[in-house]
């Protein structure tokens, strides 16, 4: 180390272990991102939010599940769930969101970030993988709970408790798509603003804004207009979509020969977001 | 005083930031136009467009943006700082930034009301959604302005209000009704020009009475707020 022309050797040394690379880079601001969302390893102030929702989701999911366990009767499917509970993934997306990226904008941690062989597809896949995760955890675990209420209680044996898990795993598979969905739209939202509280009004007023416009359109005098009404909400894209593939006619939809237009329209809706999000940052100045 | 509400509406309206409230008005109009144009009944959409959009969406989160918008910002950047230091009392600025929000909420959410009013039905039905979306836009903000004294993340605890008492709850317990903004707001509508579409259990007296105490209420409590308020440090 003490090399001729050196005058103080204060004893910094070169890096010379192995170097973990992107992925390990995506991985973790994924795991931070996750523990952010559910404002872990932070202040008691950070978890008040995300586990008010949570708590909320949790203590409707043990109503619903003691309900079924003694009375018999099914208060909520578990798609139905999801679909019951949309203001409150609609707050969740709004606290959450804002957090994970609007904060990275504001602090300036974007150029530092940057600065690593960590490319903008990287950040955004981690973040977006990190909101949807937050978001199905939210449903997927009040589910589970609705799940183990209902097979601990079922009076058919193991035959009731399978067709239970057959009932569980579309219902996680429909939380999958309320996450994604979700997840694109608000972190696309939160992205163009580092004011927190701005990104949250904005992501609110985004998914608020577009359910009446779903009554309008169901009530035009065409039944094409009708069929497509669905199409303009994210809550109800996605429950049409769960309708054309299970075909039960309860969200109140009428889908007409149209269901297949949902989908896709669920499908471009994600990746023009994660489109969006990756042009989002491909030149990043710190606000 | 007027320098405190000439910047604030500044931070508001400043680079182009005014874009961001046109949104919501211009869909409210345009839904309504559309439907007029389709000459569908408003029997059909007046319940769609007025209340579940202007009412319910519209004018609660526009006066929830603004309202926290005028103050909450402030806080946020720490340039609050400088109008705490000047020598002005601590009343005259939350007076002035109150007024600030409340006549911006006012006009951007009273306008598209009324016109919305006047394409569903009459002048009449235009001029009480007016009158009855101002009354609301200063309850709401002093309401919002007081969230943003009292807590670092007013945006939350708004939307806490908004989604969850007025959204959620109202649907499931109906006795969080008679304090909830948005239901005084339907009554005074409902009360100068009766519709079918709209129904509350609040009456008219109630609605008025209790907007009143929110809006002095909210402003005289904001105004105690900032003569203790003191600066915390980073948000966790």
């Amino acid at each position: 180390m003490s090399e001729a022309g050196v005058i103080h050797d204060i004893g910094y040394q070169r890096y010379d272990g192995p170097r973990l690379g992107r992925f390990a880079m995506q991985q973790a601001l994924y795991v931070h991102g996750l523990r952010a969302a559910y404002g872990l390893g932070r202040s008691a102030k950070a978890k008040i939010f995300p586990w008010l929702v949570f708590g909320i989701m949790l203590l409707v999911a043990v109503i619903v599940a003691a309900v079924r366990s003694t009375i018999g009767e099914v208060i909520f499917t578990y798609t139905q769930f999801a679909d019951q509970m949309s203001f409150l993934i609609i707050f969740f997306v709004a606290i959450v969101a804002p957090q994970l990226v609007s904060r990275d904008l504001r602090s300036g941690t974007l150029p530092l970030y940057f600065s690593r062989p960590l490319r903008a597809a990287d950040y955004v896949a981690a973040k977006f993988a990190a909101l949807a995760s937050a978001i199905w955890l939210l449903l997927g675990v009040p589910q589970f709970i609705m799940f183990l209420g209902a097979a601990f209680t079922t009076k058919t044996g193991f035959k009731g408790v399978w067709n239970e898990v057959l009932d569980l795993v579309p219902g996680w598979g429909y939380s999958l798509l309320w996450a994604v969905m979700f997840a694109g739209i608000g972190l696309l939202i939160a992205s163009f603003t580092g004011k927190q509280a701005f990104a949250a009004g904005g992501i609110v007023a985004v998914f608020l804004m577009t359910a009446p416009i779903v009554g309008v359109l169901a009530s035009l005098p065409s039944t094409t207009a009708n069929s497509l009404a669905g199409l303009a909400s994210p809550m109800t894209l996605i429950a049409g979509i769960n309708q054309w593939i299970s075909g039960d006619e309860g969200t109140g939809l009428d889908l007409g020969r149209f269901g297949p237009v949902y989908a896709i329209e669920a499908v471009c809706l994600i990746a023009s977001c994660l489109l969006l999000l990756l042009a989002r940052y491909r030149k990043v100045a710190s606000l | 005083m007027s320098t405190v509400a000439f910047i604030t509406a500044r931070g508001l309206f400043g680079r182009r930031r005014a874009l961001l409230l046109l949104p919501l008005p211009i869909l409210l109009v345009g839904l309504a136009l559309l439907c007029r144009m389709y000459d569908v009944s408003p029997d059909m959409w007046g319940q769609a467009v007025i209340v579940a959009l202007g009412l319910a969406v519209v004018l609660p989160v526009v006066a929830l943006i603004v309202g926290t918008g005028v103050l909450g910002s402030e806080v946020d950047d720490g340039t609050i700082v400088h109008i705490l230091t000047k020598p002005l009392a601590r009343r005259d600025i939350i007076l002035a930034k109150y007024a600030v929000a409340a006549s911006v909420t006012t006009v951007v959410s009273a306008v598209p009301l009324f016109l919305t009013g006047v394409l569903a039905g009459s002048a009449r039905l235009g001029g009480a959604l007016a009158v009855a979306a101002t009354v609301g836009a200063f309850a709401y903000s002093a309401l919002f302005l007081l969230f943003s004294l009292v807590s670092r993340r007013p945006v939350l605890v708004g939307l806490v209000y908004i989604l969850v008492w007025e959204g959620l709850l109202g649907n499931f317990v109906s006795g969080t009704k008679n304090l909830a903004i948005g239901q005084y707001v339907i009554a005074i509508t409902d009360k100068i020009a009766p519709n079918g579409m709209m129904d509350t259990p609040v009456s008219l007296t109630t609605a008025i009475v209790m907007s009143a105490i929110f809006t002095v209420a909210g402003t005289v409590f904001a105004i105690n707020r900032l003569g203790s308020f003191s600066l915390a440090g980073e948000t966790s």
